[in-house]
């Protein structure tokens, strides 16, 4: 098979990814141990697009709203649509980050850091230094998170407990 | 405003292959030819893209090897241009168009003949025209091989890998669910080809 060919029958991964992310987080899982020690807490926040083909072409849906207790976005779940954008909050210690993640290529779109504390014309290396430890923290942190439902979705505890208990929280969106 | 200066939509790529013993010591040489130059007035290119100083975008000399900032090369991609609004070359088309028909006393004219006359009017226009600049910021940890791209547009993104593998020599691969995935199972011991078996999950509930 060609990476090509690999990248598109896989594509479904990421959208599984952000649907398993928005149920650990609304179910209360949403702390994840980091390799170095400390936790990420994240949840999805105000914006959830979801995607489907049916017999009139692909179908686009785009959820918004304070609480998290979107039904229509969850209903569209149940109904085969699988989520290809979410806004997301990254909580590391005191620092938050939010972004857009996309489940197709994983790329962060409005991504915003903490407030950097160096001043640009003070030491703009010193910017840049902070800046992308800021950048690299999450994107870290997304990578391990990833890495944890890659692991567990090739384990018997998917199909044994997690997909059940994601099925369960799905219907009860109805 | 760039993702160092501000906030911004990334994508992720890993670079394939590792670097040569003296690559660092090649860098400007391989940067050199791909800097940004200036829109000349005179001319009429319409478009111009390189790389530049990631906190000066006016600068495109790089004289303190500013794009190195280790362990990451960091620079900006910059693409200027300018365009001619289209309602403005449709307009000046059709008075040239009139000007031309009463001159020559014709009643129409042929589809080349018109297709002539729009390329001499936008060229007439675009050394009016106000050239628009753009800039990416372009992030490569060269000790994790990962690179960060500020922008998410497939074909900006493509232009970017072009332009990053005719500067660095090193072709690029997108980070996406597999990619990343494969990276995963590989550091786990686990072969990267479980992920060819693996089959989307029903999330329907059953009744």
């Amino acid at each position: 098979m060609q990476l090509l060919e690999k990248v598109t029958k896989t594509e479904f991964l990421g959208r599984e990814f952000l649907a398993w992310l928005w149920f650990r987080a609304e179910t209360d899982q949403g702390v994840y141990d980091l390799p170095e020690g400390g936790k990420a807490d994240l949840w999805l926040d105000g914006r959830i697009t979801l995607q489907g083909e049916n017999e009139r072409g692909v179908e686009t849906i785009t959820c918004t709203g304070e609480a998290q207790n979107m039904k229509e976005a969850r209903f569209a779940l149940a109904e085969s649509k699988g989520i290809t954008q979410a806004m997301v909050k990254l909580g590391i210690g005191d620092n938050q980050w939010s972004f857009i993640l996309d489940s197709t290529w994983m790329n962060f779109r409005t991504f915003k850091t903490p407030r950097v504390m160096q001043d640009k014309k003070d030491d703009p290396d010193g910017v840049f230094y902070e800046k992308m430890f800021l950048i690299e923290e999450a994107v870290a942190a997304m990578d391990e998170i990833y890495a944890y439902f890659v692991k567990l979705r090739f384990s018997p505890e998917w199909n044994d407990r997690e997909l059940p208990a994601l099925k369960k929280w799905i219907g009860e969106g109805r | 405003m760039g993702l160092i200066s501000g906030s911004g939509s990334f994508t992720r790529y890993m670079v394939e292959g590792d670097l040569e013993n003296n690559f660092m010591e090649t860098l400007s040489e391989r940067i050199s030819p791909y800097l940004f130059r200036n829109l000349d007035e005179n001319s009429l290119e319409g478009r111009s893209m390189g790389w530049v100083n990631i906190m000066d975008m006016f600068d495109n000399r790089f004289s303190g090897l500013e794009f190195l900032k280790e362990p990451y090369i960091a620079m900006t991609l910059r693409i200027d241009e300018r365009k001619v609004p289209p309602t403005a070359l449709t307009q000046h088309c059709l008075e040239a168009e009139n000007r031309i028909k009463e001159a020559e006393n014709l009643d129409f004219l042929s589809r080349t003949r018109r297709s002539e006359i729009k390329e001499a009017v936008n060229m007439r226009l675009l050394k009016r025209a106000i050239p628009v600049a753009r800039t990416y910021d372009m992030i490569w940890n060269y000790s994790t091989s990962f690179v960060l791209f500020g922008g998410v547009n497939n074909k900006l993104c493509d232009e970017f890998a072009k332009l990053f593998l005719q500067t660095f020599d090193f072709h690029l691969q997108a980070v996406c669910p597999y990619t990343l995935g494969s990276r995963f199972l590989k550091k786990e011991g686990a072969s990267p080809e479980l992920l060819d078996e693996l089959t989307p999950s029903d999330f329907a509930e059953e009744k």
